[in-house]
């Protein structure tokens, strides 16, 4: 029952795209069609019907439905509400529904948008239709290859064995289920970090769309960008969150000792975004100097199609082998739909190059824009990077056969420079006038967070730390740190001056006055702590495997570990075994932490708890790495700071909220509209 | 006259603190290296998911950080060290791709990337703009 709803909705949600996609195009191509009316039923029933395909998944697994494949592999009786509730989005089935219902939401609110214009919207129409033939793509994926409802035939004891493709089928269900794989089911983070990331992958369609219905109309000009800012913004949040969880995920449940390992996995998640990043940033050259028209447009397409990419690359297990890619056939599903991606909208780009390729040119290099470029330069860069260091593995194994590694040392290589340069042109950029600069201007301007920053690297030489990476990064975040602070002292003392104002009524006011830039700028503070945090614990932290037996003692970082005794408990869901370990410093016990490995009793493999003693100074991180009756060996990590990373993390994606949240001034907007009014 | 003596001190100050960052680095890292965990990040774990042997805790890993350990403290070169892996993993045992053979490929992209990508900021400066003239 709950399959044939679920089925229905999907098949609903799909004729609905359909009616999306002609009414769309209808109304993109005549005016008089592009209304509200018109397009209302066929999105309803497209929103209504993703909707109803989540609440049939969720209701079937609230009920322990296990006559539904999916559920029955993939969560169980004895799984806590919360994971049951995330085991919806915990494989690829499931996780393709959140991706429709997402998907969905987007369109609602484009619409929303389209139904309130007074004029007819053509623009609207188009971008919706383009989003209409995603959401088709997406609900024949669920129909077809991904199915979510397929019922069950044969049951094994514990999941189902064989399922059939039609929810009408007799299906036998089978006792109990799976449970989410044990990694999923260990850490509230999983709830939350993928519909996060979700959230900022299907965003990006957005801009995508209105670009592609901006090309099909032959209009030029920046109304696409200009219309699409706010969901361009909010999918970047969300990405960026979602970036930044999977590495606080990876640093809290993993146990290898690190945030981020250059995996294929999280760079799928990184690429979008860096991509996304530097379209944020032309975006802005377009809105006040009309240059980089068809850059945005490149930009705009290369973002959608990373994500589709990375989707490609995480749900077709092309990453754990090559060989393993064909066995299941939504790979080659989504590898289609990429080709058509980019085959469709760079030849529409191509066939329209003409009529949006004619902007300004760059005045000067030393420029606000040419500071721009060099950013776009690195981030792009950056992105090939990335792609090319992840891909290449694949590409020479179905070539050739052989095995090539390209890991984390590549990465880090490129990657430590390319940040640098990305830092120095934050630190430069919102100091730089637009047009042209005279370096005295800029030098005036920099003169002081210079110093600041060079104060900070020589503290950090005269305490012996010469690594030059380190060294450098310090630098680099401090200056771009203090740069916006003099930025922003500099501009609201002359306000607090005109408007006879204290000062931080004045900051405020004028932090208030242009969110846009002051959001980007806290997010620039928010990449700058970022960064320092990433180098100072990168470069400061300190590992080492101890063995101890119960009793002994070892000292690692100025810590005396102290193997008290080995814990072991069964748990509501799992079975514990863990090593009860005291940490001294100085004589002074300063915490008692429990690092264990999991056992799930629906999985063979356990998964490894670390434990973490974390304060302002850093964090002591214990992971267990093997635990036998006589002794335990722990890896035992000091990461200097590391908080740094996190909070660096989560302002970059919350200053979102500033510049789309915060609102101006109330006289400011009195005034502005009284001048609107007065023409 | 005040101002002036400001901005002398200001400048003494500048240049006393870039003194100090660039002969600390001159000077250079007090700390020691440590060679079996640089080596142990570049070599892969054969038996697991493009881990670095450093970093993974199975069985396979742990026992090949120990020959790593042992080939440092018996005074073999890194490259030697990695030669030892290659030679029985082969090149695929590798997290630092080569310089050389099949990866060159992976290195000379992205530098083509950035020549492609300073070319095409340059040619858009270069070309004759409207107003070009007046700025040079």
């Amino acid at each position: 029952m709950t399959a044939t709803v679920g089925y229905s909705a999907i098949l609903v949600a799909a004729l609905s795209s359909v009616g999306i996609i002609v009414q769309g195009f209808r109304g993109m191509r005549n005016p008089d069609l592009a209304r509200a009316e018109k397009l209302q039923w066929p999105v309803y029933g497209m929103v209504g019907g993703a909707l109803l395909a989540m609440i049939a998944l969720e209701v079937g697994i609230l009920t322990d439905d296990f006559s539904i494949a999916y559920i029955a592999n993939n969560s169980a009786t004895t799984t806590p509400f919360i994971f049951k509730v995330a085991s919806a989005w915990a494989a690829l089935e499931g996780s393709i529904v959140l991706w429709g219902l997402v998907l969905a939401a987007f369109v609602y609110t484009v619409y929303r948008g389209f139904a309130k214009r007074s004029e007819p919207d053509q623009l609207g129409a188009g971008a919706l239709a383009v989003m209409g033939i995603v959401t088709l793509y997406f609900f024949v994926l669920m129909a077809t290859v991904s199915n979510p409802f397929s019922v069950c035939v044969q049951p094994a004891s514990i999941g189902c064995l064989e399922a059939t493709h039609f929810p009408w089928a007799d299906s036998l269900a089978a006792l109990e289920g799976r449970g989410p794989n044990p990694l999923l089911q260990n850490h509230i983070l999983m709830a939350v970090h993928p519909p996060m990331l979700y959230v900022g992958y299907v965003g990006m369609t957005v801009p995508f769309a209105f670009a592609m219905a901006a090309l099909m109309l032959g209009a030029s000009g920046a109304e696409w960008l200009l219309r699409t800012r706010t969901w361009t913004l909010i999918a970047w949040g969300f990405l960026t969150a979602g970036v930044v969880l999977g590495g606080l995920w990876s640093y809290e449940v993993l146990g290898w000792g690190g945030y981020w390992a250059w995996d294929p996995v999280e760079n799928a998640s990184f690429m979008p975004w860096l991509i996304a990043t530097a379209f944020l940033h032309s975006a802005v050259v377009q809105a006040r100097r009309g240059m980089l028209q068809a850059w945005n447009f490149v930009l705009v397409i290369a973002t959608f199609a990373l994500t589709i990419l990375g989707t490609f690359l995480t749900r077709s297990g092309v990453i754990t082998s090559v060989h393993s890619f064909t066995q299941s056939p939504i790979g080659p599903a989504l590898l289609w739909f990429l080709m058509v991606v980019l085959v469709g909208s760079f030849g529409l780009f191509a066939a329209r190059a003409h009529v949006v390729a004619s902007s300004p040119r760059l005045d000067s290099l030393a420029s606000r824009e040419g500071v721009f470029l060099l950013n776009n330069l690195l981030l792009t860069v950056f992105a090939f990077v990335v792609l090319t260091g992840t891909l290449y593995p694949m590409f020479v194994d179905v070539f050739s056969g052989s095995q090539v590694g390209v890991g984390r040392p590549f990465f880090d290589r490129l990657a430590i420079p390319l940040a640098f340069g990305l830092l120095l042109a934050m630190g430069l950029g919102p100091v730089t006038p637009y047009r042209s600069a005279k370096p005295e201007v800029v030098w005036k301007r920099i003169k002081n967070p210079l110093r600041v920053a060079l104060g900070a690297a020589a503290l950090a030489v005269l305490l012996g730390y010469r690594t030059p990476w380190l060294v450098a990064f310090i630098l680099a975040s401090f200056f771009v740190m203090s740069a916006i602070f003099r930025n922003l002292f500099v501009t609201s003392r002359t306000v607090a001056q005109k408007r006879d104002m204290s000062l931080p009524s004045a900051t405020l006011r004028t932090m208030r006055n242009d969110t846009g830039y002051w959001g980007g700028q806290i997010s620039h503070l928010g990449v700058a702590i970022l960064a320092l945090g990433i180098a100072v614990s990168a470069n400061l932290s300190v590992e080492a495997d101890i063995t101890l037996t119960p009793g002994s003692t070892e000292s690692v970082a100025g810590f005396d570990i102290t193997y008290v005794s080995p814990v072991s408990r069964q748990e509501a869901t799992r079975f514990v075994t863990g090593a009860q370990v005291e940490v001294a410093r100085n004589g002074k016990v300063v915490s008692q932490l429990e690092p264990r490995l999991n056992q799930y009793p629906t999985s063979t493999q356990s998964v490894a708890t670390p434990e973490v003693d974390a304060s302002w100074s850093g964090d002591l991180y214990l992971s267990l790495k093997s635990i036998d009756a006589e002794q335990v060996t722990l890896g035992v990590f000091w990461f200097p700071f590391i908080w740094l990373v996190w909070v660096g993390g989560f302002i970059t994606a919350a200053a979102v909220l500033w510049s789309r949240l915060v609102r101006k001034p109330s006289d400011d907007r009195l005034a502005e509209a009284k001048a609107s009014r007065d023409g | 006259m005040d101002s002036g003596a400001r901005t002398l001190g200001g400048r003494a100050i500048t240049i006393v603190l870039a003194v100090v960052v660039v002969v600390g680095l001159v000077i250079g890292d007090s700390a020691p290296q440590d060679r079996v965990n640089a080596i142990g990040s570049r070599i892969k774990c054969p038996v697991c998911q493009g881990e670095a042997i450093g970093d993974s805790p199975s069985e396979t890993a742990r026992a090949m950080m120990e020959i790593v350990a042992e080939k440092v403290t018996a005074g073999e070169t890194d490259a030697q060290i990695v030669d030892y892996f290659t030679a029985r993993y082969g090149n695929g045992i590798l997290l630092d791709p080569p310089f050389s053979g099949s990866t060159l490929v992976v290195w000379l992209l992205p530098a083509l990337a950035v020549a492609g990508g300073v070319w095409m900021i340059l040619s858009r400066k270069r070309q004759p703009a409207p107003r070009g003239s007046e700025h040079g």
